[in-house]
């Protein structure tokens, strides 16, 4: 590993490929916290510059890009309460409730840095486990794959609200969204009634956006309405806010939810098409498991914030072990590095790491080095961000909304699906009013292509036989951690309670 | 009748409808499971745990939202429905009249809504954050924002080559 390390930071450190490396950071982080541009659309907006730069130096730009943007989503999650991507939905459970508190900076503070450790244990993660661990991810075939994807939908029992039927509800209707479209293995037309626009399928982003954004600026509508009709003051408490960051000894009060999430994330990450969004859900839930004071989730917790920001990260660093040792992408961003390295006429395969090891050490060193100067690139655009909470809101609300429009918009240039945004907003809201879960809806979305065609899969290939399609001791493990996972708290919930007894 | 059981009858015959629905689309083989299993499954789920849900909503009424003529009056005078309303329009005028246009307006009516008086400021806002996001995002980002479609269009594609003019962008 210390050949790798010294070889990555060789290359890394270079003055030129540093330039690139810190403007593929500053880039990443901006795009990252922009609504609407993923983690994997920021890579590929990247794509150009890296044409003509050498491979190795092209690989290391990206993943500065890659790591930086899915760091930069937590920052709009927690002030804005919009997901600048996808896998930072949870973060924004703890981090607006705790920027509504006035404590944006602090908030901010757990996110950069629980980005940075998750993101430096799964570079050492990566260049210590690679090849062993990916010959594992090579035994999940499409048994385990629908295991691991039910162990995410498992977390929606710990997204309960007070009501699990309400909750499990919620997720029910997420994963019958995503079947809304065309069956992707045979072509027949689910929900459409006849309209093409539906052909395409609900998309994620949208959905996400109205759920979370557009619903609160409408929570907000009502809240402000009630309190005084004309007065209008900014988002944080008494229109004040901090950007104090959380001191040492905080930090070291979630030095174990920062490791237990790091490596959660780079375990999940490792998976291929598990990525980011499921390493935080489920991260997140873990914490919230295994937490003395679980109830306190989802009130502006420092854990809340450093699970999903930790795991988010630590699973880029997973994605790449794939990509490098088997020439497999993990996700959708690694894909388009793949295809980067595939232009540069790079052979990715499992040989790649043996005969040029270049690769893996400049993966290596640029995200040692991104995560890094990402916290301060971070700081200084956070803070910029941050005084936005300032904002009377009868301006900041408004253009939040335009932001989530854009961010709805620019996915496919799809009006459709602005509207989609905004009906998935007001039904949003209907949802919180009556206590369903929207994260649970999300989750449902999220999963829901992942489930299903891989649990179609698994039956095809054992010819119509379930249990050869779901016997394998890995699919069995998963799949009773799942069940035990969804039971537990029902059969909690139907024992009656001594101590209240 | 309370908001709650209201939602859950209206979640519980859609989701009936929708499993008979896909019934039609069945094509399942021995050896392959058809394009409405998955849909059938979740469906089915839904059904009895929705089912189960109005169980316990109606033995228990203890469901917080009633439903009564002054409720349903309130709402219909509430920011809330307005806001709902805003937002919708915003996404329906927005193919036909672009995004400038509609971006400005948005905001002014929101910004009302969320009881901002001082028309200056209102008019500024508008003008400047539609402006900062048109060239943030049309510009370097190179997403290009609806056009709408006549007059608008022209004006859009105007602003389109004013933008291009600016060094960079």
């Amino acid at each position: 590993m210390l050949d790798t390390l010294i070889s990555g930071l060789q290359i890394v450190l270079t003055p030129s490929t540093f330039i690139l490396i810190f403007l593929g950071t500053v880039v990443g982080v901006i795009f990252g916290a922009l609504p609407g541009v993923s983690a994997s659309m920021a890579v590929a907006l990247a794509l150009p510059f890296a044409y003509s730069m050498n491979g190795v130096i092209a690989i290391a730009f990206l993943c500065a890009v890659y790591c930086a943007s899915i760091t930069g989503g937590g920052i709009t999650a927690i002030l804005f309460k919009i997901p600048g991507t996808p896998s930072s939905a949870p973060t924004t459970f703890d981090g607006y409730p705790m920027a509504q508190r006035g404590e944006a900076g602090k908030a901010l503070g757990y996110s950069l840095v629980a980005s940075a450790i998750g993101g430096l244990i799964a570079a050492f993660a990566m260049a210590i486990v690679s090849g062993p661990l990916a010959a594992v991810a090579l035994k999940f075939g499409p048994g385990e794959l629908f295991a691991v994807s039910m162990l995410g939908l498992s977390v929606l029992t710990c997204l309960d609200n007070g009501n699990v039927i309400k909750t499990l509800v919620s997720g029910l209707l997420g994963l019958f969204l995503a079947t809304i479209g065309m069956d992707p293995q045979t072509g027949v037309a689910r929900f459409t009634w006849g309209s093409t626009t539906l052909l395409s399928g609900v998309e994620m982003i949208p959905v996400m956006i109205g759920l979370f954004a557009v619903t609160e600026v409408l929570k907000q509508t009502v809240k402000r309405s009630k309190k005084d009709g004309g007065k209008m003051d900014s988002t944080s408490k008494d229109g004040k806010f901090t950007t104090a960051f959380p001191k040492v000894k905080e930090f070291l009060a979630v030095k174990w939810v920062m490791l237990r999430s790091s490596i959660l994330g780079t375990v999940v990450g490792i998976l291929p098409g598990a990525g980011a969004t499921i390493a935080s859900f489920l991260s997140y839930t873990v914490e919230k498991k295994i937490s003395k004071h679980s109830e306190q989730f989802g009130t502006g917790i420092p854990d809340g914030i450093v699970a999903s920001e930790c795991a988010n990260n630590a699973a880029t660093g997973g994605a790449m072990v794939p990509l490098l040792a088997l020439g497999i992408p993990g996700g959708n961003a690694a894909a388009i590095m793949m295809s980067a390295l595939v232009l540069k006429g790079v052979q990715v395969g499992p040989l790649l790491v043996k005969t040029q090891p270049d690769y893996l050490s400049s993966v290596f060193g640029s995200m040692l080095i991104t995560n890094i100067i990402m916290v301060f690139v971070s700081l200084a655009i956070a803070k910029v961000f941050a005084k936005i909470l300032a904002i009377p809101y009868s301006i900041l609300g408004p253009v939040i909304v335009m932001l989530a429009t854009i961010g709805a918009y620019a996915l496919k240039n799809s009006t459709g699906d602005v509207v989609l945004m905004m009906v998935a907003g007001i039904v949003g809201y209907l949802f919180v009013t009556l206590g369903y879960s929207s994260a649970a809806l999300v989750l449902g979305l999220v999963l829901g292509t992942m489930c299903e065609e891989n649990l179609r899969r698994a039956y095809q290939i054992a010819n119509g036989s379930w249990v050869n399609a779901l016997n394998s001791p890995i699919t069995i493990v998963l799949l009773l951690v799942c069940a035990s996972m969804i039971l537990f708290p029902i059969i909690k919930g139907a024992i009656p309670d001594k101590k209240k007894a | 009748m309370t908001l709650d059981i209201l939602f859950n009858v209206l979640l519980l015959a859609a989701s009936i409808y929708c499993f008979i629905y896909i019934g039609g689309a069945d094509n399942s083989t021995a050896t392959e499971l058809g394009a409405a299993f998955w849909p059938r499954l979740i469906l089915g789920i839904m059904i009895v745990l929705l089912a189960i849900g109005l169980v316990n909503m109606i033995r228990k009424k203890d469901s917080k939202v009633p439903v009564d003529g002054a409720a349903v009056a309130a709402f219909f005078k509430s920011k809330l429905l307005i806001g709902m309303i805003i937002c919708a329009m915003a996404a329906v005028i927005l193919p036909y009249i672009g995004f400038i246009p509609t971006s400005f307006l948005f905001l002014i009516a929101f910004g009302v809504l969320l009881g901002e008086r001082r028309p200056l400021i209102l008019v500024l806002t508008g003008i400047v954050a539609t402006l900062i996001l048109y060239i943030i995002f049309q510009g370097p980002l190179s997403i290009f924002l609806p056009r709408g479609y006549g007059f608008f269009r022209n004006f859009a594609l105007a602003m389109e080559g004013f933008l291009s003019l600016i060094p960079g962008l």
